[in-house]
């Protein structure tokens, strides 16, 4: 009798380089797409110390916003033929603007509710149990409003998507992966170096962050922190909207869509540490990252990985891989 | 004490008349109303329910249960300041565990179902607790949603002991449903006793923690929600005495969890364990008025009655429940009862208090 010393689980589904290539591309695409959810959340949580539940639900309508804006646009470009260099820019350019359309329609919507809700409603100076019934109430309400317009199935464009597609740059290199997840990862590494590059280096990002230390000290200053306050709110809604407009050639826009990133965001937020955008990026990426990799050992690894990740981070460091925001981004 | 000013009775208070029903439970003149009035409708509701086809005894049968959990809950809300946003773990925990044993085990008496259940929730909530009151505030409260979800995508994913997505039947053979007591019941008769047994159960739940809140280890409780520094000091074990109450929470919510469990015959993860009940136990609590005992109970059974109702009515019921939050923030932050019972000495204390908000970013 000879011994197998064969692990078939994980031996069958480990496959070649190929794959692994493969999923590591996805997960950072994933991790890119969380850390635009996470990062609105954690800056909101560390400056205004208020845990928005209706985040998820700023991403959803940043979606939905992009269904109805790329449903515009295609019928613009579609029939357009020629170079197919000059064809890809042009889909890459679509879908950029077609986010940023998305994004720029959440963040009146992220303002109003700062201004109505939190400020006028005078959340801040309450018990944090309002905090969350009222943001939850939002997030029902947000929900029942894109249900109202949208309906209640769920909505894709595929024509942006297959568009960019058809150029498979990945080939350039002898991988055979999806055009668009490359331009999703490449945005979503810009907008990370555009955020930290805003924190760091300019005068607002640095008031932000001087508020997120001393409030009153700011306020001292001669810091309007009431702007301050719809600002990092805006910020963060652009960002969720953005990323909504972002995921929706590849997948659909369906009302259920903002609850995921939301917890997954949470799970984000405590293992870079509460309010750090550093730790927001090294979370997001690393969730992504391990997700997509443990699809290679079991289906059901997948959506507990990156909670037992968080459970290993807390137990060796608590207070998160990088602390609090403020004096370090 | 003497004997004659332990008697049930009425007494004179400071402002008012009082009805004391034991030595220490003393009751004003609206409390005394309003818990009459609500344990007379509890006591007639399986016949109130007869009044319409609208009305389902099942409905507010899950809004007691669910209101048994809040209470649990309601233990680190209101004395400790601990916003737990991962109860669904211990109300989830105890319906799996019914299942568990129902189906794969063939365990069909109602006692031997609950008791389990229970021993498992007060595992959990040890284990949870231990790892998340290492941390206050918001902190705290994504750590129990982080565990809680941990438990959801655990359950969620294992198909064969847990039954996925599809969740779990608890139908043991051969009676198709538990066993109440060795007897094997008709589903209207299962039903109504079922109801009961939640009754004394919630009674039971009410006692229980009306005792512990007025005993030292509450007044404790009350001191280290208050200021954890200067509880310390005085020299309260915080850490224990914390770790306890978030132990205690979970029984609370293991056992309404099994009964739940038992009453509905199947569930599911997203009905159980995931994190929006979670969301759904805290804001019973606040809704009912969570600086009060009873408050959570009648959130729990308003809000899951609110919900159903508003599935029947429109399309839009989550828009519905939302308007009902907003409502709650802003119109009355004391919740139900605390606003029905205001000007009272048992609830004097303010819901919006502003001293005590937890601070974010640990306070030690």
């Amino acid at each position: 009798m000879s011994l197998d010393f064969t692990l078939p689980l994980v031996a069958l589904q480990l496959g070649g380089p190929e794959i692994w290539v493969t999923r590591t591309l996805n997960g950072l695409q994933a991790g890119f797409i969380l850390f635009l959810i996470a990062s609105g959340l954690t800056i909101v949580l560390g400056i205004l110390d208020v845990l928005n539940l209706a985040h998820g639900e700023l991403y959803a309508l940043g979606a939905y916003v992009a269904f109805t804006v790329f449903g515009g646009l295609i019928g613009l470009i579609a029939p357009s033929g020629g170079d197919p260099m000059a064809l890809l820019f042009l889909f890459v350019l679509l879908a950029l603007g077609a986010a940023a359309v998305s994004a720029a329609v959440v963040v009146p919507v992220g303002a109003a509710l700062e201004a109505v809700f939190f400020r006028v409603g005078g959340i801040y100076e309450r018990d944090e149990v309002y905090q969350l019934v009222l943001t939850f109430g939002l997030l029902l309400i947000m929900n029942d409003l894109i249900k109202a317009i949208w309906g209640p199935s769920s909505v894709r464009v595929a024509g942006v998507y297959s568009g960019i597609n058809a150029i498979p740059v990945a080939s350039l290199v002898g991988l055979n992966y999806p055009t668009f997840n490359i331009v999703v990862i490449v945005v979503g590494a810009v907008v990370a170096g555009a955020l930290f590059y805003f924190f760091n280096r300019t005068k607002t990002g640095r008031i932000i962050r001087a508020t997120a230390i001393n409030r009153e000290m700011a306020t001292a200053i001669g810091v309007d922190t009431d702007r301050v306050f719809t600002l990092v709110f805006a910020l963060g809604a652009f960002f969720a909207g953005f990323a909504g407009a972002m995921v929706l050639p590849r997948t659909s826009a369906s009302l259920e869509m903002g609850v995921e990133p939301l917890v997954l965001s949470f799970v984000v937020i405590v293992i870079g540490g509460l309010g750090s955008l550093r730790g927001a990026l090294v979370g997001a990426l690393l969730v992504g990252l391990v997700e997509n990799w443990a699809i290679a050992l079991n289906p059901a690894v997948e959506t507990a990985a990156p909670y037992a990740i968080m459970a290993i981070v807390l137990l060796v460091k608590p207070e998160g891989l990088y602390g609090t925001w403020g004096e370090r981004t | 004490m003497s004997i004659r000013e332990r008697l049930p009775g009425i007494v004179e208070g400071e402002d008012g008349r009082r009805l004391r029903l034991t030595g220490r439970l003393v009751l004003t003149s609206r409390q005394a109303a309003g818990g009459l009035l609500l344990a007379l409708f509890l006591l007639a509701l399986p016949d109130i329910t007869r009044l319409s086809d609208s009305l389902q005894l099942s409905v507010f049968h899950q809004g007691v249960l669910f209101g048994i959990a809040a209470v649990g809950l309601n233990l680190l809300l209101r004395h400790t300041k601990l916003v737990s946003f991962g109860h669904a773990a211990f109300f989830g925990g105890g319906a799996y565990t019914t299942a568990v044993l129902a189906t794969n085990f063939g365990v069909n008496e109602f006692l031997l179902l609950l008791v389990p259940a229970i021993a498992v929730a007060t595992v959990l909530a040890a284990v949870i607790g231990a790892l998340s009151l290492r941390h206050t505030g918001l902190y705290f409260s994504l750590l129990t949603l982080a565990f809680g979800m941990l438990l959801f995508s655990v359950v969620e994913g294992n198909d064969q002991f847990f039954g996925g997505t599809d969740g779990l039947p608890i139908r043991p053979d051969p009676a198709g449903r538990p066993l109440l007591f060795g007897a094997e019941l008709g589903p209207e008769v299962y039903g109504i006793l079922l109801y009961y047994l939640t009754l004394v159960v919630l009674i039971v739940a009410l006692l229980g923690m009306w005792r512990l809140v007025n005993s030292p280890f509450g007044q404790a409780l009350d001191a280290i929600g208050q200021n954890r520094t200067r509880a310390r000091f005085i020299g309260v074990p915080v850490e224990r005495y914390v770790w306890v109450a978030f132990v205690i929470s979970g029984v609370y919510g293991g056992a309404a969890g099994a009964i739940y469990a038992i009453l509905q015959l199947q569930i599911d993860p997203n009905g159980t364990l995931f994190f929006l009940r979670s969301g759904d136990i805290l804001f019973m609590a606040i809704l009912g008025g969570f600086q009060t005992l009873v408050g959570p109970v009648v959130g729990g059974i308003v809000l899951v009655f609110v919900q159903d109702v508003g599935q029947d009515f429109t399309r839009f019921f989550n828009f519905v429940t939302g308007f009902v939050l907003l409502l709650l923030v802003f119109g009355f932050p004391r919740g139900i009862v605390g606003t029905l019972g205001r000007g009272t000495g048992l609830l004097d204390k303010d819901g919006t208090d502003e001293q005590d908000s937890g601070d974010l970013r640990g306070a030690d």
